[in-house]
C-alpha cells in the first residue's frame, strides 16, 4: 500500500467505496436518477453501471416515493440498496417511504424485520439558492430510526460509507457538493484514501486538530473551513481543538463533552438550520454530561432559520464559512 | 382450493376481525381499529394463488391480506391485542403486521404500500425468482401519486407486481365516483402497458380466478396486473368511525345484498356442494376454534416497559 496521496475527487471515493461493496457483496446495488449511464451528477457512481450491469446500478424515472420505497422492498427481499436522491431537498417528495417505512420498521416489527439500506444524498451550500442547498442532518436525526452521516474527509468519505453500506441499520449518507469534486490532496484532514476496503465504525467523532482553548465542534464541510481558519486563530491567542463529529446519529457526544472539560469553551458550527437541530441538541448533551457548571462559554453559528438565498452577498450572510467561523470564534473567545 | 376450502377460508376471515372487535369495547384493542368485515372473498379469493416466496404488501385494513399471505393467526391476534408474544413483540399494532419469513408487511399509510411492493417485485426480476409481489391498495390509495409512480415503472421494466385495489367505494366518506378520472381503477391499466380488470369482489369464486389470472400474468414476465375488486365495508372506516355517510337503509340493504359469505353460501347450496348442517358445522366449528384462540391470546402478558427502547437498532438501544 503506498502511503502517497491519490488525486481523486471526493465523488472518486464514494465510487470506489461503492464498487468494493458491490464486488464483496452480490446484494449490494444502486439506484437513483442518472446513477446509471453518467454514474451520478456529481460522478459518485460513476463507472459502475458499466462494472456491475443496469439491473444493479439502476437509473430510475423521477420517481422518488416510488424508488426510495422500492428500497425498503428490496432491504426487506434481503438485498442492500443504495438509493441516490440526488439533493437531499428533494425528500420532501419521499419522506414519508424514509420515516414511516425505512426507518420505523425495524422496531415496528419488534427486530424481526430489518432495513439494510442506504440513502445517499447531497447537502450543502454551493450557491444553489433554498430548494438546492439545504443539509437537513437534523431533519432526519430528529426521526427515530435511521443513523445518520456526514462525512467531511477524502478518508472518512469511503470508510463511513462502506460502513453505512454493511450496516444492517438504514442509514442516511449526506455528501456536501461542495466537497464532491474538491481533490483528496487539497484537503488539510484526511487526505490520504488507501485503495483497499476498509470501514470506519458508525458514531466515533474524530479530534482533528488538539487545542487547548476552545472546542469547535462540527461536521462534514465545515469541518474543513475550520481547519483553514485555525492556524490564523492560534496566531492569534486562540488554540482551537476541532472534533469532527462525523455522525449525527449515533452523536458521539461523549467525546466533544471530553473536549470541553479540557478547554471550557464550547462552539457548535453547523450548516443546517439554528433552531430545533443538531447545535442545540449537542450543547444540551454536553451540559447533562457536565453539569451547567461544566462549561465557561457556550455559543452555536448556523443558518440562522431562514431559507438559503440566491444573493452570494446573502448567501455569506447566512451560511457558515471560514471567515464566519473564524469571527465566531474570535467573538466567544473574548467572552472571559 | 375448493369451492368448500374458499367459503370456510372466509369463514375464518371474518371470525378473525370479530374476534378483533371484542377488544374493542374493552380497551385491549386501541387507536383506530380497520376491519375488513365485507371485504372477505378477496382474501379469500387471493390465498390459493400464492406461492412460497411471493410478498404481499398491505394497507391499514390489513389483516385478511396477511393471513391470505400465510401469517400464523396466533402470533398475529397476538400482536393485534399488542401482547409480548405478538408477530412484532407488540411494537406494531393492528396497523403494521410484518412477518420476515412470509414476505409479509404493511404500511398504515394510504398509498405507501405500493412503492415497498415495486421494491419486492425487483428484487425477484433481478434474481429471475419466479415470484410476484401484492401491493394493496384501496379505491382511496388508487389516488395518491404514488399509484401512478409505481405501475409506470413496473410497466416500464416488466416487473412481476400485482396491484389488488379493493374498491368498497368510499375513502372514509368520499364516494370514488365524486374523486376518479376513470369510471374504473382497471382501465387505468392502458396508461402503463398492464393488465388490468375489474370484478365482483364479492365473489369469492370470481375473485380466485381472476386474481389465479392477475398472478399468471405476473409471473409470466410481461408486466403489472391490476386487479380491482368491488366490495363493501360493512362497518365504519375505523372503529370509532359513526359512518354517517350512509343511511341506516343503505347500510342494511348491503348487508343483506352484498355479503361474500351469504352469496358462497347461496351458491354452494344450489348447487349441491354442500348442505346446510354441514355449513352450519363449519361456521360453529370456525367460531370455536377463534374463540379458543381469543382466549388463549388475552392471557397473554404485554410487553416489558423495560423494554421500550428495543429494536431500533440492531444491537444497540440508540
Amino acid at each position: 500500500m503506498s502511503s502517497a496521496v491519490r488525486n481523486l475527487s471526493i465523488s472518486q471515493t464514494v465510487a470506489e467505496a461503492i464498487g468494493l461493496e458491490m464486488e464483496r457483496d452480490e446484494n449490494v446495488m444502486v439506484m437513483g436518477e442518472d446513477v446509471g449511464k453518467i454514474g451520478g451528477v456529481f460522478g459518485a457512481t460513476r463507472t459502475l453501471q458499466k462494472r456491475f450491469g443496469d439491473k444493479r446500478v439502476r437509473d430510475t424515472p423521477i420517481s422518488e416515493m416510488a424508488f426510495t420505497g422500492m428500497g425498503v422492498g428490496l432491504a426487506m427481499a434481503g438485498l442492500r440498496p443504495i438509493v441516490e436522491i440526488m439533493f437531499v431537498d428533494f425528500i420532501g417528495v419521499c419522506l414519508e417511504q424514509v420515516y414511516n417505512a425505512m426507518a420505523k420498521i425495524p422496531y415496528m416489527s419488534g427486530g424481526n424485520v430489518r432495513v439494510p439500506m442506504v440513502i445517499k444524498t447531497a447537502g450543502g451550500c454551493i450557491g444553489s439558492a433554498a430548494q438546492h442547498s439545504q443539509c437537513l442532518w437534523g431533519l432526519f436525526a430528529h426521526l427515530p430510526g435511521m443513523k445518520v452521516v456526514a462525512p467531511s474527509s477524502p478518508f472518512d468519505h469511503k470508510g463511513l460509507l462502506s460502513a453505512a453500506i454493511r450496516s444492517d441499520d438504514p442509514v442516511v449518507y449526506i455528501e456536501h457538493k461542495a466537497l464532491l469534486l474538491k481533490k483528496a490532496e487539497t484537503f488539510l484532514n484526511g487526505g490520504h484514501v488507501p485503495e483497499e476496503r476498509y470501514a470506519i465504525p458508525l458514531g466515533k467523532a474524530k479530534v482533528v486538530r488538539e487545542g487547548s482553548d476552545l472546542t469547535l465542534a462540527t461536521l462534514s464541510a465545515s469541518v474543513e473551513y475550520a481547519l483553514e481558519v485555525s492556524e490564523d486563530l492560534a496566531r492569534e491567542g486562540i488554540d482551537l481543538e476541532i472534533v469532527d463529529l462525523r455522525t449525527v446519529v449515533p452523536l458521539d457526544s461523549e467525546t466533544v463533552a471530553a473536549s470541553v472539560s479540557k478547554t471550557g469553551r464550547l462552539l457548535v458550527v453547523d450548516e443546517d438550520y439554528l433552531s430545533f437541530g443538531l447545535s442545540g441538541e449537542l450543547v444540551t448533551r454536553v451540559i447533562e454530561a457536565l453539569g451547567p457548571g461544566g462549561l465557561k462559554q457556550v455559543a452555536r453559528h448556523a443558518v440562522p432559520d431562514v431559507p438559503i438565498p440566491a444573493a452570494l452577498s446573502l448567501e455569506e450572510a447566512v451560511v457558515p464559512g471560514p471567515a464566519s467561523i473564524a469571527q465566531a470564534v474570535r467573538e466567544l473567545a473574548a467572552v472571559s | 382450493m375448493t369451492r368448500l376450502e374458499r367459503f370456510r377460508a372466509m369463514l375464518t376471515l371474518r371470525h378473525f376481525d370479530e374476534a378483533c372487535l371484542e377488544g374493542v369495547p374493552t380497551g385491549e384493542i386501541h387507536g383506530e381499529l380497520h376491519t375488513g368485515i365485507g371485504q372477505e372473498a378477496i382474501g379469500a379469493g387471493m390465498m390459493e394463488s400464492l406461492q412460497p416466496g411471493d410478498a404481499v404488501v398491505s394497507t391499514h385494513r390489513n389483516h385478511y391480506h396477511a393471513l391470505a399471505a400465510g401469517v400464523p393467526m396466533k402470533p398475529m391476534l397476538a400482536e393485534i391485542f399488542e401482547k409480548a408474544s405478538g408477530l412484532c413483540r407488540g411494537r406494531g399494532g393492528h396497523m403494521h403486521l410484518f412477518d420476515a419469513e412470509h414476505n409479509f408487511s404493511c404500511s398504515g399509510i394510504v398509498g405507501a404500500s405500493l412503492p415497498v411492493a415495486l421494491g419486492y417485485a425487483y428484487s425477484f426480476s433481478m434474481k429471475g425468482q419466479n415470484n410476484l409481489a401484492v401491493g394493496v391498495t384501496g379505491d382511496g390509495g388508487a389516488n395518491n401519486g404514488a399509484f401512478h409512480e409505481c405501475l409506470n415503472i413496473a410497466g416500464a421494466w416488466k416487473l412481476p407486481l400485482v396491484v389488488l385495489v379493493e374498491n368498497n367505494e368510499l375513502a372514509i366518506s368520499v364516494p370514488i365516483g365524486d374523486v376518479s378520472a376513470t369510471a374504473t381503477i382497471a382501465e387505468r391499466a392502458c396508461a402503463y402497458g398492464a393488465w388490468g380488470k375489474k370484478v365482483d369482489g364479492t365473489d369469492v369464486d370470481i375473485v380466485a380466478e381472476a386474481f389465479a389470472e392477475a398472478a399468471h400474468h405476473a409471473r409470466s414476465g410481461r408486466g403489472p396486473a391490476i386487479l380491482e375488486a368491488s366490495c363493501h365495508r360493512f362497518r365504519g372506516h375505523f372503529e370509532g368511525d359513526h359512518d354517517s355517510y350512509r343511511t341506516m337503509k343503505e347500510k342494511r340493504e348491503m348487508r343483506e345484498r352484498h355479503d361474500p359469505i351469504t352469496i358462497a353460501r347461496r351458491k354452494l347450496l344450489a348447487e349441491g356442494l354442500a348442505g346446510e348442517a354441514e355449513l352450519d358445522a363449519m361456521a360453529e366449528a370456525s367460531q370455536r376454534e377463534m374463540a379458543e384462540l381469543l382466549a388463549e391470546v388475552r392471557a397473554e402478558p404485554l410487553p416489558e416497559a423495560a423494554g421500550a427502547l428495543d429494536y431500533l437498532f440492531v444491537g444497540g438501544k440508540r
